[in-house]
């Protein structure tokens, strides 16, 4: 099962405590399936990732769009300061 | 010399992207900047120099000391007398373009509210602290078909999103739900980087001045990290058809329970309270009040437009139409027996 290497951003990044995190995943997986793994490996993100855009190689996708092997892939999340 | 307007923006027009008629057109703009704290004191600053018709500022608070590494606008006497942020930013503004009009309002934005203080808007820059506005903002938006820029920071990083209904995707594209409260760190809890601030708003203002002279829109989510100097442009899908705001047109956000007389507010621990009875047209006599309250709570702020003070282990921040936010709880009662108390009910 292929692993990838997710970059945190701002908040996620304080949470995890972690810059990046790796999540394994099924060939054909979206990137809803990613979101809920990764929930499920690092339970201090599972809140805040219920409101994250998913990036993959520099696009936003929408959660039933795949995540193929080896992409760049990055959770970001809303940004509130002002 | 300084009112020919030809050689005061001869380096901006000089540009092959702007030219003279990219400058006539922002002469003929208005932008609204709701918020003035770091990013839209930085925002009021650029768009106050790039020659627009005119700018409508709208913010609730006051200066504070602890404001002043990053929001540019304002001075350690601003926070000495704890002068409304509007008000403050409205008159550094005005001495840098006399001739652009400049409109302060020293509220909330609100549902009931937007409709009057972004009316006539060309754009509409985000310069708010939390999720709530920005909603609302977004709904108004879509519904007026008038762009919209996002704008948000936090420690070291930003992001920034130019709306264009229809054209790009909108906040609830991307983010469709907001997110919890507990779920978002603030600038109180998390500081702020203020280079960070100062990208963002730098590039919140040049989407801005793009779409108000005609450019066609990106559809790019800028993350910034003002640390390390990185700004990655994010390609956003079109807007999406099951979109709840732009795609089903459900403007939950300008539809919010009128009636309520409390509800949560725009910030963790905030709540807004609105008077039991019909606003009075006049306003609220706040100096009257402050005078009276003052035996009992610690009032930290009063002026024309607003009265902010402490008691009961709760800041409560009272307007002029008898509108208040109450921080520090969570407790729809406790907010309203506060407000009875000392505002009266």
């Amino acid at each position: 099962m292929p692993e990838l290497e997710i970059r945190l951003f701002a908040s996620l990044r304080e949470l995890a405590g972690a810059e990046t995190i790796r999540v394994s995943l099924d060939r054909d997986a979206t990137a809803a399936d990613l979101l809920a793994k990764a929930g499920l490996l690092y339970p201090d993100l599972a809140s805040a990732l219920r409101s994250v855009v998913v990036a993959v190689d520099r696009r936003i996708v929408a959660p039933s769009d795949p995540v193929p092997p080896l992409s760049e892939v990055a959770f970001l999340p809303p940004v509130s300061g002002g | 010399m300084y009112q020919d307007r030809t050689l005061r923006f001869s380096r901006q027009t000089i540009l092959p992207q702007v030219g003279p008629e990219g400058q006539e057109r922002l002469a003929g703009s208005r932008a609204v900047i709701v918020g003035l704290g770091s990013l839209g004191s930085l925002s009021a600053q650029l768009l106050a120099r790039a020659g627009l018709r005119d700018l409508v500022l709208v913010d609730r608070d006051i200066v504070e000391i602890h404001n002043l590494p990053r929001q540019i606008l304002y001075t350690e006497a601003d926070a000495d007398q704890g002068r409304p942020k509007a008000l403050a930013a409205r008159e550094r503004l005005a001495h840098i373009d006399s001739e652009l009009a400049l409109t302060a309002h020293v509220t909330d934005l609100d549902a009931d509210n937007i409709e009057q203080l972004l009316a006539g808007a060309d754009v509409v820059v985000d310069a708010t602290d939390n999720f709530e506005t920005r909603y609302l903002i977004n709904d108004w938006a879509l519904l007026t078909e008038v762009p919209w820029v996002y704008g948000g920071v936090i420690g070291t990083e930003g992001l920034c999103l130019l709306v264009v209904p229809r054209r790009t995707p909108c906040l609830r594209c991307l983010f469709p739900q907001p997110p919890a409260s507990t779920d978002l760190p603030s600038c109180e809890t998390a500081g702020v980087w203020t280079p960070t601030a100062s990208v963002v708003a730098s590039l919140q203002v040049a989407a801005a001045l793009r779409t108000l002279m005609g450019v066609e829109p990106t559809r790019t989510l800028a993350v910034v990290n003002g640390w390390t100097g990185e700004v990655r442009q994010m390609e956003t899908p079109a807007p999406s058809d099951d979109c709840p705001a732009c795609g089903r047109g459900e403007y939950a956000w300008l539809r919010v329970e009128r009636e309520a007389r409390v509800r949560p507010g725009c910030q963790h621990q905030t709540l807004r309270v609105r008077p039991a009875g019909v606003p009075t047209g006049d306003g609220l006599d706040l100096a009257g009040l402050a005078r009276r309250l003052e035996p009992l709570v610690e009032v930290r702020a009063v002026n024309v437009y607003l009265l902010k003070f402490e008691a009961d282990g709760c800041e409560l921040t009272l307007f002029r139409d008898g509108r208040a936010l109450v921080r520090g709880t969570e407790d729809l009662a406790r907010a309203r027996g506060l407000y009875d108390r000392y505002v009266g009910s």
